[in-house]
Formats: C-alpha cells, structure tokens, sequence
C-alpha cells in the first residue's frame, strides 16, 4: 500500500467509525438515518482503488445497493412520522423499515448484492464489510423490529447461508455465505437480548479477523490454494481450529453464543426453529471440514508446484490458536 | 522371573497349608468384611471368607501354579516373551484366588470373568489361526456363564445384598431364589464344559501345557463345581439338579466314549478331564458336595501331573502331539514315564493310590444310596470308558514298538521339569489318604453286596483288556474301522455337538446379516441418509446458484418489486 493512500484511507476509516457511533447514539430516526449516509460515504472511498476496474465496479454495485436501501429507510421514517397516532400500520411499517435495514445488512432476501461484492474486495475490506458494516444496522433493528416477519428472515438466511456455500470455491464468497447464516443467528439473538446480540458479535468478529488474517497472510483467495505441500504445521492446527470455531463445535470458542442461544430456543419451546438452526450448522461445518480436511490426513492432495514461504509470524497465531481453543473453558472460571 | 513367583507361590501353599491345618482341626472360619458403599436398600461390601475348603483348595491352587511355573521355566525357554506369559498366568492365579476366597456375587464375578478373559488370552498365546478359533471359542462359551452370574446379580438385589450364602436358609422356596439357581447352574456348567457347552475344552488344547496343566485341568474347569459346592444349600432340592444330574452323566460318557477315538495326546487328556468333571458334577448333583470336592482336589493333582508329562513327551518328540508316531517310550524315558504311568493308573483308580479314594467312594455311594438305572450303569460304564483310554494311551504312547520318530532327541534328564513333576508325584501318590483323613472327620458307611463291591474291579478289568486289544493295530486295521464309519463319526466327534454349537448357531444370523448388509446398510440406507441427502442438498445448491448469477439490475428490482408489493397490498 502507498503511503499517501493509505493515510487518506486513515480519514476515512476514523469517519466511518464516527458514523456509526452517530447512528446508534442518536434519539431520533432522522440521526440514524444521517449515520448510515456518512457510513455508505466513508466506506466508498476504503473500497474504491481507481487502478483496478473489478474494485471500480464493486464500489458502484456497493453504492447503489446501500443507497437505494437508505432511501427506502428515509422513506419509511418519514411515512411513520406522518402516520403517527395510526397504530393499525405499525406491523406494516415495521416490515417495511426492517426490510431496508436487512438489505443494508445484506441479509437474505437482499443479499444478492453481497457474495458480488464480497468477492471483489480485499481481505481487510472484506473483514470491515463482515463485520463494523453491520452494527450500526443491526442495533437499528433493535429498535423497532417485527418478530414475525423476522423470524421468516432468519429461516431463510440460515437456508440460504447454508445452502449457497456448497458449491462455492472461493475463499471469499464462502466466507460470505457464512457471514449470512451468522446473520440468522444475529438476529434471533438480538429478539433474546441486546447483551446476547453484543456477546455474539464480539466472538464473531474474533473468529472472522483471525481467520481472515490468516488468509490475508498466505495471500489466499481460493480453495485449490490451500492444499499446499509445505505449510507449517501449527498453521494448518489453527486453520482447523478456526474453522470449527466459526461452525459452532463444542469444546473452540464459537461454541459458547450459539449454545445460549439454542439454550433459549429449547427452554421457550421453539423446537422447529431450533431444528432448523441445527441442521444448517450441519451443512456449514460440513463444508468448512472439506476445506480444510485434506491437510489434516495422511494421503491428501499436494499441489506441487506452489512454494508457500511462510514467515516466522508464529506468535500471533499460537496466541489465536490458544484462544480458539481454551476460551469457553476458561471464561466458566471467571464468569460462573 | 520364573523362579521369583515359583518361590512366591510355594510360600503361600505353605501359609495355606498350616493355616487350613489350625482351621480344620479346631473347626473355625473367618469372615472379614469391608462396607464401601451402602445407599437406599443396597449395601455393597467386600468380604473375605477364609474356611476350610476355601484354603484347602487355595492350597492346592497354589502348589500346581508354582510348580506349573517352575516347569514352563524349562518348557518355555524359547519363547521371548516369557514375562508376559508368567505375568498371565500369576493374574490368572490371582483370579481364581480371588473366586475362591469370596462369599459375595461381586467378587465371584470378577474373579470369574477374569478367569475367563485370561484364559482367552492363554489360550491365544502361540497367535497362530488354530489359537485365535480356539480361544475365540474358549472365550464366547465362557462368556454365557458370566452372563448368567450378572442376571444372578441383578437378581439377588432383591435380597438387599451380594452374601448370597447368608440368604440360603431363609429364602429356600422363594421364586427369585429358583430364578437364580437356574442360572448358576447355567453358569458352572459353562465354566465346567457340561454337555450343551462342552465343545470347548478339547479345542483349548491349542494353548502352551503348561497353561493346559494349570487352567484346563485343575482350576479354570473346577470353578464351575466349586461355585456349585458353596451355593450346595440351595440346590439340592430342585428340579434343575436333577436336569445337571442327567446332562452330567451324560457329559461323562460321551466324553469316555470320544476318547477312545482320538490320536492327539492333549486331546485325549483333555476330553478325560471332562469326564472326570462329568462326575464331580454328577456326584454333586446326587448330594454329596464333600466327595464332590474330594475328587476336585485329587484329580487336579494328577491331571495336573499328567499334562506335564505330555508336554515333556511333546517336547521329545519335536512337537507332534500324535500317538500313533510314538511308541516303547518307557524304555528310554524312564523318569517321565514313571510319572505318566503313576497318574494315568491313578485316573483309573488302581487302589490306594490317589485316584482310587475319591473315585471308589463315589461309586460306592452311587451302588449303596438307591438311584435309578440308567444312573447306575452309566457310572460303571464310564469308569470302565476311563480304563479303556488310559490303558490305550499307555499302549500307544509306552508299550507299543518304538516308532523311530526321534531317535535323538529322548532326553529325560531335565531336572528343571523333572522336579516339578516329582512334587506333583508325591502329592498324587499321598493326597488321597491324606485328604481323607483331613475332609471326613467320620468316614461314610457304606455296606455293598459282594460282586457290587467288586463291580468296580470287573469293569476296570474288562476296559483294560479291552484297551490293550484296541491298541493292536494290524495293516489291515484301517479297512476294518471304516465298516462302521457313520457311527465312529458320530461317536468320535463329541455326538456333533462342536458343530451345533458353532456353526449351527452362527449360521442362520450370519445369513440374515448379510441380506441386511445388503440391503439396508448399502442400499436404502444410503438414499435416505448419505448419498442421497448430499445429492439433495447439492442440487438445492447447484439450483441457488443459477439465481445467484444474475444482472445486478435484477437485484435492485427485486428490491423495489418487494416494497410495491407491500405497498399495494398493506395501503390500498
């Protein structure tokens, strides 16, 4: 990265994390409308690098998408001030502004835009977009949500979380499917709880920017790039870890938000729900184990003729190895 | 190592001894007891019963296993790991002592079932595919007598505790106390090889002698009785003693028949050991556990005597076991055939030595207490069937013309086996009177008629003549023995009951099995679960895929198309 850029990118990065402190903190609709404006306008400018045409293209696709969404926002903030004392429309409202929240998101079924995008972005975008992107829309969700027709949201982003990510071979867009199915269980968890939600998002953003940093690190964009020969040791363990971290397998630390969360489903008797959320983590994980299975066996496939020079970073990813692993065990002793 | 166990457990036989000795003279017994755990109405407690018979036979447990050990000392000195071998057959040792020592469910069950885990690992020892099938056998006959004893477990929780042999007076015509008394005799009669069970006894031949000397003659088989000897009070008024009198007896002959059919020199000591069992469990099933002990205790003696001689001759003859290669060998074996002759006469009962006291007062008993017919002759029968195969096994193996198999290798100055087998010669020649004088504080009165009293004499006489005409085999002897081949089939081949209780168990479920593998394991199974649910899921995502890959205007209009929809539907 050139110097020059990279402070203007510093700018714009301190802004963006202004913004969404503007859109959460703010006591009317209108603050949190102006919130979401600055956040399209700062995060443009991060993603835009006018030397490259496929990034051109994906701040456009970017752009419109979140505009169109926040006209729609604006839109709906000003029908539910003109329609104040009319309590029969808040259910259509409310399916109304949470719709162009979940399109800001990028939660199904407006998610088209985001495996797009997702794949046209670097590593470190790719992390802002996964995870800073979606506070400032989710706490707005908080709100003033509609269950049910959330509760439909969510089935259909852990199906489509579940279901897209099968037949993909880019690291990104995997990624990118994983991010809406975590999205379903973002959103369930914000109709438990804020402090849930919170939690929940903290450990995600974890999982997610130790893994993306890793792949930022080995340059990695796609599947056929992980089977390679000679990696170390300790980073293919931890790879594995993180992985099975991120599809919620008991003892590493994803565990631990989707267990209370399930815990809640089970104790209101949301049974159907709970198979559902069951069976997509089924086929999530199924799809990280086959990523990364092949360099764990005996016999798996060596490509040849790439040559990964790794550099002695081990310290930080022992450290967040260590973490994955110890995390729910060691928070029993502290918080129980 | 050897040396170190062998000094062990003669140190311990010695403990035994004097203790047995002080307890039986002044009539004591000792019950320790240790409470671990008592919750609701259970109460799990360790005891120890130390009484005359548990130390009599805790004894004579340990004299054979130190002298078998001192003898695979020898016997053995080719086998690498000869420290895992002393280490099995001390854990074995370990085992029974613990089985016999305990007057509680629990205890008797550990040490059963690890008598039957170690001799499966015994009987293994050589890892050849004969041992493996052997011991496979050994192992899953073994294994319905241990289940049997954990229904008995569960069972007697009725009682409130694991000492059976408090419950025996009060709760004698209790219906769970008939339950359990079926099973325990379900389970001795598999430790023991009565008849459903008893193709497993001569299959374990495949195991090392010395480990046949120890297991399959003197203790593992003798669980089953003595389990019968301490649970005696309760059985010996219900029907199924008399069902285990019949399948006894009945044990007995087959086996004195079939082994007058067999070459292999283990094999024939093998199936007289369960003749011999034939009757101790028959005797005991008749009601006199005493003598039933007594036969227990001098037949372990010179069984344990006789295996050791074979292995001695086996180790001669370079490891064939087949009679028919060997011959005249007490010409010039004379130490080892002093010792085969001595305890093959006193399996025959020859009069005052060891054999003789327990087997003759149990026909004595049989002729002068009133039993049926069929009880009667099939007893004299068999003790005939045992002179007829000893005399014929001393025929082929001692009298016979010197087969020339190995001329070289009649090597009788072993000292180390020889050792061992003299300390075994002595006690079967004096274990008889010795053991008659301890047991019977007041000897059984017994007043036969003349030729009954002789009849034991008339019946070894002819099976002795009879042994010796058999054993001379012609060249045309072969043509003659196939005239009546469906019977002697029939009759060598233990009745064809290794067959039904092997392949004829196993047979219709491995059938079905595979029409189940087939089917359902790898074919419907497959399209409800597997394949077929991954080949959904793929085209499900194969199907997605082709939304996902559209223009992007097209997305936006979804957008706007979904809010005109609300619109229109929730405003107007």
């Amino acid at each position: 990265m050139l110097t020059n850029n990279n402070s203007n990118k510093m700018f714009f990065l301190f802004i963006l994390f202004f913004s969404t402190l503007i859109s959460i903190s703010s006591n009317s609709w209108f603050g949190c409308w102006i919130g979401l404006e600055i956040n399209l306008l700062s995060f443009i400018p991060l993603i835009s690098n006018s030397k490259n045409l496929l990034s051109v293209e994906t701040s456009l696709k970017y752009f419109l998408t979140q505009s169109l969404a926040s006209i729609n926002f604006l839109f709906m903030i000003l029908i539910k001030f003109s329609l104040l004392k009319n309590f029969n429309m808040n259910n259509i409202i409310s399916i109304m502004m949470n719709s162009s929240l979940l399109m800001k998101m990028g939660s199904a079924p407006f998610h088209f835009w985001f495996p797009n995008i997702v794949e046209g972005l670097s590593w470190m975008n790719n992390f802002m977009l996964m995870t800073w992107q979606k506070i400032s829309p989710m706490i707005l969700l908080s709100y003033y949500f509609n269950k049910n027709f959330l509760i439909f949201m969510i089935i259909m982003n852990l199906i489509i979380g579940s279901l897209g990510g099968l037949n993909q071979t880019s690291l990104r867009k995997l990624l990118a499917f994983s991010s809406i199915n975590n999205l379903g269980w973002m959103i369930f968890s914000i109709m438990i709880s804020e402090n849930l939600w919170l939690f929940y998002f903290l450990i995600y953003s974890m999982m997610i920017f130790m893994m993306i940093s890793l792949f930022f690190l080995m340059n990695m964009y796609f599947m056929n790039q992980l089977f390679i020969n000679n990696m170390n040791f300790f980073i293919k363990l931890n790879l594995l870890i993180n992985f099975l971290s991120l599809g919620g397998l008991p003892p590493f630390m994803g565990f631990m938000p989707k267990w209370i969360i399930i815990n809640f489903l089970l104790i209101n008797k949301f049974y159907f729900l709970t198979f559902i959320f069951m069976m997509t983590s089924l086929i999530i994980i199924y799809y990280y184990i086959r990523i990364i299975y092949s360099s764990f066996m005996f016999n798996y496939f060596k490509m040849k003729w790439v040559n990964l020079l790794m550099k002695n970073n081990m310290s930080l990813i022992n450290l967040s190895s260590f973490i994955s692993i110890s995390s729910m065990i060691l928070s029993t002793f502290i918080f129980m | 190592m050897c040396f170190n166990s062998f000094f062990f457990l003669f140190f311990f036989m010695l403990i035994n001894y004097f203790f047995f000795v002080y307890f039986i003279m002044n009539g004591l017994s000792v019950f320790f007891e240790w409470e671990i755990i008592s919750f609701n109405s259970m109460s799990i407690v360790m005891s120890i019963l130390l009484d005359w018979m548990s130390l009599l036979f805790m004894m004579f447990v340990s004299l054979i296993s130190s002298v078998v050990i001192f003898y695979s000392k020898s016997y053995m000195n080719s086998e690498l790991n000869l420290n895992r071998f002393i280490i099995l057959v001390l854990m074995f040792v370990f085992s029974m002592v613990l089985l016999i020592i305990s007057p509680n469910l629990i205890s008797i069950l550990l040490g059963w079932d690890g008598l039957g885990l170690i001799s499966y690992c015994l009987v293994i020892y050589y890892q050849n595919l004969k041992s493996y099938n052997a011991g496979m056998l050994t192992a899953l006959s073994n294994r319905i007598g241990d289940v049997m004893i954990l229904m008995v477990i569960c069972w007697v929780m009725n009682y409130g505790s694991w000492n059976y042999i408090f419950y025996f007076d009060f709760m004698k015509n209790d219906y769970v106390m008939f339950i359990i008394s079926f099973m325990i005799i379900i389970a001795a009669m598999t430790k023991s090889a009565q008849i459903p069970f008893s193709s497993w006894l001569p299959a374990a031949m495949a195991a090392p002698t010395p480990v046949s000397a120890l297991v399959h003659s003197s203790t593992l088989v003798t669980a089953g009785v003595y389990l019968l000897i301490r649970f005696n009070y309760l059985l010996i008024d219900m029907f199924f003693f008399k069902v285990l009198l019949f399948l006894s007896i009945l044990t007995m002959f087959m086996s004195g028949i079939s082994a007058n059919y067999e070459f292999d020199l283990k094999k024939i000591i093998a199936l007289s050991t369960l003749s011999q069992l034939g009757l101790m469990m028959s005797i005991l099933s008749l009601g006199f556990p005493d003598i039933a002990f007594f036969h227990l205790l001098t037949h372990a003696m010179f069984k344990a005597l006789l295996f050791m001689c074979a292995g001695v001759i086996i180790h001669m003859m370079n490891d064939i076991q087949d009679i028919r290669y060997m011959g005249g060998l007490s010409l010039y074996i004379p130490l080892t055939s002093l010792c085969l002759n001595i305890s093959n006469l006193s399996l025959c009962g020859i009069p005052f030595l060891s054999g003789f006291y327990s087997k003759d007062l149990i026909l004595e008993m049989v002729s002068f207490n009133s039993f049926n017919l069929m009880v009667f002759i099939l007893f004299y029968l068999s003790t005939g069937l045992t002179v007829f195969y000893t005399f014929r096994l001393i025929m082929y193996v001692m009298i016979n013309d010197f087969n020339l198999m190995m001329i070289y290798n009649l090597y009788d100055e072993d000292y180390i086996m020889l050792n061992s087998m003299f300390v075994l010669l002595f006690m079967s020649l004096l274990s008889g009177s010795f053991l008659s004088w301890f047991i019977f504080s007041y000897p059984y009165m017994i007043y036969l008629p003349f030729n009954l009293k002789l009849m034991v004499i008339y019946v070894s006489i002819l099976g002795s003549i009879l042994g010796f005409m058999v054993s001379n085999m012609g060249i045309y002897s072969l043509n003659k023995l196939l005239l009546s081949y469906n019977l002697s089939s029939f009759l060598c081949l233990m009745w064809f009951m290794p067959n039904l209780s092997t392949y004829g168990l196993s047979y219709i479920y491995l059938n079905f099995s595979q029409i189940l593998f087939k089917n359902i394991d790898m074919g419907w199974s497959e399209i409800y679960s597997g394949k077929g649910i991954f080949n959904i899921l793929k085209n499900y995502s194969v199907f997605y895929n082709i939304y996902q890959m559209n223009n992007f205007k097209i997305y936006l209009f979804s957008f706007i198309l979904w809010f005109m929809i609300l619109f229109i539907f929730f405003f107007i």
